[in-house]
């Protein structure tokens, strides 16, 4: 086919053709670093979810041994953040969204446990990480508005976050059965906190609304359980400071 | 009881954290707002520019004059509304709100491509199409007219290309088709009629003597499916579930003007005046045909 015979010239659609194909190919490229990236999420989870069954005491070891596969997803989000620049960042972010909750998700939960602030003695729950940490964690930048380029977004922080708190919900229970009766306040205190901080977002009819709605039922599963243990006299004294 | 409740009211410790995050998003969600309410006038304006565009009966001259006076008002709408949001859509924007301006593009790539397309009776090019909302786009930098907005576009336009065919078959009795051709051209037709030849639904009252007639609508229409059909769509975007959806329209709008072109081909001559075919479905009544 060669020039226009009729109506419609050939070369408009060979155009097309070419630049849709040429889409799809970076689409085939990211979706293996995407997968790469689920794969990371999973070693990391595996490794965290040790925390339910571990005593603070015994944290630290498994804090150290989530580093290196939160390593390895940091190196794929790097790979990611490279390839996905070769493109305008939200021509293509509904790929990967995903896995950037879950492992930002993994990296809040890390930080919370203590393992940011790890120095050899026992790990110090309760910290949150702010979206810049996070991303200085993952080496990318956060919530980019001048230049377009791979980022971490807030829907994305704040989405990890919901993740975070129905994970430390389980935990308050866990560590009540591990007889640490301490956690379960100061979940409670962190929960209710940002929930609060939740509570203030105008939020649209999306993930983000459905995830930030069922925070309520977590601050609630959480004072169940510091509930209970007021019940029976079991919160530790120092708290009534 | 209650440890915990007093602390809460003096400590709210990721508040300001929250605040910052609630401003961002009141921005994002106002502007994206704007953006779905432009897109939708585009939509609205281009549907009255085509409506006008329907009462054309000539192919491959400008369009007359009442076209253009009472579509002023509504490409001006269109250029206006493009004004408006185009700073918004530039960057990081572009695609962030691709898919609330998509609907808009669309809509008016359709007007675009069928006036290109009554004016000239040629399909007008990706490139031109762009650069035409361009520079309506004013100083806020191009909205970006992706290849799916405009494809997606053309798929449309066939409909009102079907449209247009029937109802000048039904007033004028025939089909509409362009002025006779240079000599240049008829080689070109040669080409095209093998094509036609490749699909089944031959038309035979113009397929016989075609190397001298001009091109007619349905000419156009076979070709413009021709290369619709033989796309490739990306597998598992949504682009390609929204040309699935297409397609099957867009054949059938072919088909129902060959099918009225051979009833006009068939019974011509025994066709009362102002005789109108079903634009609707084709399929026959079942009891009525009793």
């Amino acid at each position: 086919m060669a020039g226009q015979t009729g109506m419609v010239d050939p070369a408009i659609f060979q155009g097309l053709q070419a630049r849709v194909d040429e889409d799809t190919a970076l689409r085939d490229e990211l979706r293996d670093l995407v997968q790469a990236l689920e794969k990371n999420n999973r070693n990391i989870s595996f490794v965290l979810s040790r925390a339910h069954s571990t005593p603070v005491a015994d944290l630290a070891g498994v804090l150290q041994s989530a580093e290196e596969p939160i390593q390895d997803a940091v190196k794929t989000v790097s790979n990611l953040s490279e390839t996905a620049s070769k493109q305008s960042y939200y021509k293509f972010n509904n790929m990967w969204s995903r896995q950037m909750q879950d492992v930002v998700y993994g990296i809040l939960l890390w930080a919370w446990l203590g393992g940011k602030d790890l120095d050899g003695g026992e790990a110090k729950c309760g910290r949150l990480l702010t979206i810049e940490e996070v991303g200085e964690v993952l080496k990318v930048p956060v919530n980019l508005k001048d230049r377009d380029a791979f980022h971490l977004t807030i829907e994305e922080y704040l989405i990890a976050l919901t993740t975070l708190c129905e994970d430390l919900t389980r935990l308050a229970r866990n560590a009540v059965t591990l007889g640490d009766y301490e956690r379960p306040l100061l979940i409670n205190q962190f929960v209710k906190d940002v929930h609060a901080g939740f509570q203030i977002l105008n939020l649209k009819n999306d993930i983000l609304r459905r995830k930030s709605d069922g925070l309520k039922y977590r601050v609630k599963d959480v004072e169940d359980v510091v509930y209970d243990l007021s019940l029976r006299n079991l919160l530790p004294k120092k708290e009534q400071k | 009881m209650g440890t915990g409740k007093q602390e809460q009211q003096a400590a709210t410790p990721y508040m300001s954290m929250f605040e910052g995050f609630r401003n961002e998003l009141d921005e994002h969600h106002d502007r994206r707002e704007r953006i779905i309410k432009a897109s939708r006038d585009i939509t609205a304006a281009s549907k009255k520019i085509i409506f006008t565009l329907q009462r054309v009966r000539k192919l491959g001259q400008p369009v007359p004059q009442f076209v253009v006076k009472g579509n002023a008002q509504y490409w001006e709408i269109i250029e206006n509304r493009y004004q408006s949001i185009s700073p918004e859509v530039q960057g990081l924007g572009a695609y962030r709100y691709e898919r609330n301006v998509t609907g808009g593009n669309q809509e008016f790539m359709e007007a675009l491509s069928f006036q290109h397309y009554l004016e000239t009776q040629t399909l007008i090019p990706y490139n031109d199409a762009a650069s035409r909302i361009a520079s309506m786009s004013g100083e806020g930098g191009a909205v970006n007219l992706t290849p799916e907005d405009y494809i997606l576009g053309v798929f449309d336009m066939v409909g009102e290309l079907m449209r247009f065919s029937i109802t000048a078959m039904a007033t004028s009795g025939e089909l509409p088709a362009g002025k006779a051709k240079k000599a240049e051209s008829t080689k070109q037709e040669a080409v095209e009629d093998q094509a036609d030849d490749k699909m089944d639904v031959d038309e035979q009252a113009t397929s016989s003597s075609h190397a001298e007639k001009p091109r007619n609508v349905l000419d156009d229409l076979r070709e413009l499916r021709l290369q619709l059909e033989i796309f490739e769509t990306p597998p598992g975007t949504k682009f390609e579930s929204d040309v699935k959806k297409k397609m099957d329209v867009m054949r059938e709008c072919v088909d129902k003007v060959e099918k009225a072109l051979y009833g006009l081909t068939v019974r011509g001559s025994e066709r009362p005046k102002g005789w109108v075919p079903d634009l609707r479905d084709e399929r026959p009544a079942e009891v009525e045909s009793y």
